[in-house]
């Protein structure tokens, strides 16, 4: 049985969807039986998609740990970085050298390690890195930082080229990807065996971050993030809890950069490049910042938008294909901004807000649809707005938006830190 | 052992020269750093510029001045007799960079002005895709890099007794020097820079003025847009036009507007000689075969961080106080 991935993903959405709001049971046996519905789906996914769905999903699995890694630092603590790029170029090249150059590290046991260990070794030693560049960052913030973390972004590859022994410089390392173990060679093929591989290594560390995040740790992060006076004064060891941020982020980023090298057996430094870095950061952005579905979702945009977006838009008679082919960034940067404007929350955020309705608010959520379509127009008007008007510091109010947040229903909104809080 | 480490420390690997053993090459390092630094201190001022108003980084900077000079190359190969002259090329170019600022600031920054930094890091990063993929779409078929014109020979140099100095870096070098003279006549003796200053320093009591706020701000975007335009319109000669040409300059200018303080106008200027200056010595006296030219980018950065460890503020930059 063959399926188009798009059908494919709408079928295991709906029924986990379904699972998921039908009324039956508690919340939290829901929750539990949606989700397993949708890993039983994703157990499926390679049986019935071809093959080249079936990199982008494996894909899909990596870059998610990558976005929940820069999540956890982004989303969750509130430090910009523009540099996780590195740490997963790290993680692959830490692969790529332990399963291909071992001898040139002069170590007394020469024989290649077991691949499975070599992925531990990419996170940590993207851990260590993460430690290395956490601390520092603790002087810098806001922008400061995301420059900093963009310039270690562009050294990476620079100095991979330079010392290009153990390396291979431009060319990169290619090596013999790791085969599929005998008691699964007649069931699987190499890219379902990569693919069960990376799913796995998703749910391990999905459930360790949720695990993670749900407790005290999270909430220190998150108080970081809103206040750090206010943290320090709740007993919060705010130095302590960046650089753990730090670590942890880099860590995740390092393990997808692992698995990344074990899909496709070679890395050279164009494997993650600075677009490929702000990439991950536009992911989690689109998918849901401070949020693990935000993070996996995100993952999607990024892979699906350049290889889907641009043949859907191809379609429309007043775009040329060619061109829409040759530039998926563009798209990707549009709904980024596009994002940014209309979902700052992100897909996660919204998605949040509907599984919350309930009837009643559905009703009184029509009942302010002229207010809010008045809004929209007003937002449009900045375009041709020439009066003069004070710039909206955090602390100012716009009164166009206070009108509208009076009105009735406007309570039941979720708050704003009921938003970053959800979702996960 | 002493034979081992003298013998390490003459080991190829660690062979540099020495600013002692030749002055005049020194010389002619410094001076080309100054040149070039003219370059850096122009987008680190369009930085700043936009820093000191909005409290926006603009990632998007390289992008914007990358994409007006590809315009002006289609320009350039238009046929139009006039439009040969790389002079008024130039010209253009800060045309060109002015109307894209201000375009940039109504259609994309207006909306998410007054979010967290985090939405405007995003969506100037958006801004930077957009802007790179559509510039590839249009211009990188082909052979790439392409040729841009200067108006002075980029081959030909002067000689100034102890260095040769390349022409073009004259240029850049003079243009650079002149735009800032500009930027520096219209803050401090118009009507219009003091505007723009009081809208900076507090927008409220500037509205209260009656200074049309938003305006100043676009002026503010369009200005910056016009220094990254005429940047890259002057360095595009040298670096030759791809679609990823501003980058390492935007940079240099990241390390030389923070490494003065991203709020001080002198610091960007400052800083920008300071970085110039030391690409050019970290790349002549660094071992060659573990450090040397190709090096001194990371180098640089690895300067700015430390310097930003010791000082976040930067060099001239002022602390800011904020109340929690």
């Amino acid at each position: 049985m063959e399926m188009d991935i798009w059908p494919f993903l709408a079928l295991s959405l709906g029924v986990s969807g379904l699972v998921r709001l039908l009324p039956w049971g508690t919340e939290r046996q829901r929750v539990v039986a949606s989700l397993l519905v949708l890993l039983a789906f994703m157990c499926w996914a390679p049986f019935v998609l071809d093959n080249f769905r079936l990199i982008q999903m494996t894909r899909i699995a990596a870059l998610g740990l990558a976005l929940l890694g820069l999540n956890i630092l982004t989303g969750y603590n509130g430090q910009v970085s523009l540099g996780h790029g590195a740490f997963v170029l790290m993680g692959a090249y830490t692969v790529a050298v332990l399963l291909d150059r071992k001898e040139q590290l002069n170590l007394i046991d020469a024989s290649p390690w077991p691949f499975w260990a070599t992925i531990f070794v990419a996170g940590f030693l993207a851990a260590a890195a993460g430690l290395v560049i956490g601390v520092p960052a603790l002087r810098l913030s806001g922008p400061y930082l995301a420059i900093a973390t963009l310039a270690v972004m562009i050294s990476f590859p620079i100095i991979v080229r330079k010392y290009g022994t153990f390396t291979g410089g431009s060319q990169g390392i290619a090596f013999s990807r790791p085969p599929t173990p005998p008691f699964l060679e007649d069931l699987l093929r190499r890219e379902q065996w990569t693919y069960f591989l990376c799913l796995l290594a998703l749910l391990v560390m999905t459930a360790l971050a949720w695990n993670l995040l749900r407790g005290q740790f999270g909430r220190a992060l998150q108080a970081v993030r809103d206040s750090e006076v206010a943290a320090a004064a709740m007993g919060i060891h705010v130095a302590r809890v960046k650089v753990l941020a730090f670590v942890i982020s880099a860590f995740y980023a390092g393990v997808a950069g692992a698995l990344l090298a074990l899909m496709t057996g070679i890395v050279n430094p164009e494997t993650v490049d600075i677009v490929q870095s702000i990439n991950y950061l536009a992911g989690i952005v689109i998918g849901g910042l401070a949020s693990i579905m935000g993070s996996i979702i995100g993952a999607g945009a990024i892979v699906f938008i350049p290889s889907d977006a641009a043949n859907q838009l191809a379609k429309l008679p007043f775009l040329d294909p060619d061109m829409l082919r040759r530039a998926p960034g563009a798209i990707q940067g549009a709904v980024v901004i596009l994002v940014m404007m209309l979902m700052p929350y992100g897909v996660a955020g919204a998605l949040h807000r509907l599984a919350r309705l309930r009837p009643e608010q559905v009703l009184a959520g029509w009942r302010q649809v002229p207010a809010l379509a008045s809004q929209a127009l007003g937002r449009l008007s900045w375009a041709w707005d020439i009066r003069p008007r004070a710039r909206q510091g955090p602390g100012s109010h716009n009164p166009k938006r206070e009108v509208v947040g009076h009105g009735d229903g406007g309570s039941n909104r979720p708050t704003q830190d009921e938003m970053t809080k959800g979702g996960q | 052992m002493e034979a081992l480490l003298s013998g390490l420390l003459s080991a190829p690997v660690f062979l540099a020269p020495k600013p002692w053993e030749d002055w005049s090459l020194f010389g002619e390092q410094v001076v080309l750093g100054l040149l070039t630094g003219a370059l850096y201190a122009l987008v680190a001022l369009a930085i700043v510029l936009i820093y000191r108003s909005t409290d926006i980084i603009n990632f998007a900077q390289s992008e914007m001045a990358m994409f007006g000079t590809f315009a002006m190359w289609s320009i350039w190969l238009s046929g139009v007799a006039f439009f040969s002259n790389p002079w008024v090329l130039l010209v253009l170019a800060g045309l060109f960079g002015l109307g894209l600022g201000a375009v940039v600031e109504r259609v994309v920054i207006r909306p998410v002005e007054g979010k967290p930094v985090l939405t405007i890091v995003v969506v100037t990063l958006g801004l930077f895709l957009v802007l790179n993929s559509v510039a590839t779409w249009i211009w990188a078929q082909g052979e790439l890099p392409k040729s841009f014109p200067s108006p002075l020979s980029v081959l030909d140099s002067w000689d100034i007794g102890f260095a040769s100095i390349p022409e073009h870096r004259v240029l850049i070098f003079a243009v650079g020097a002149g735009a800032m003279v500009l930027l520096g006549l219209l803050f401090n003796y118009t009507k219009v820079g003091l505007a723009m200053r009081a809208t900076a320093q507090n927008p409220l009591a500037a509205q209260l003025m009656g200074i049309n706020v938003g305006n100043m701000l676009t002026l503010g975007w369009a200005l910056s847009g016009a220094l990254g335009g005429i940047a890259g319109a002057l360095i595009a000669p040298v670096v030759t036009l791809h679609p990823a040409f501003m980058l390492p300059v935007l940079l240099y200018s990241f390390a030389a507007a923070v490494l003065g303080g991203l709020n001080s106008v002198p610091g960007a200027v400052v800083g920008g000689f300071i970085i110039g200056v030391a690409e050019n010595l970290l790349g002549t006296y660094t071992p060659h075969a573990i450090l040397g030219p190709e090096m001194s980018l990371p180098l640089a950065l690895m300067l700015l961080v430390a310097i930003l460890l010791v000082r976040p503020t930067g060099l001239l930059g002022e602390r800011t106080v904020r109340k929690v």
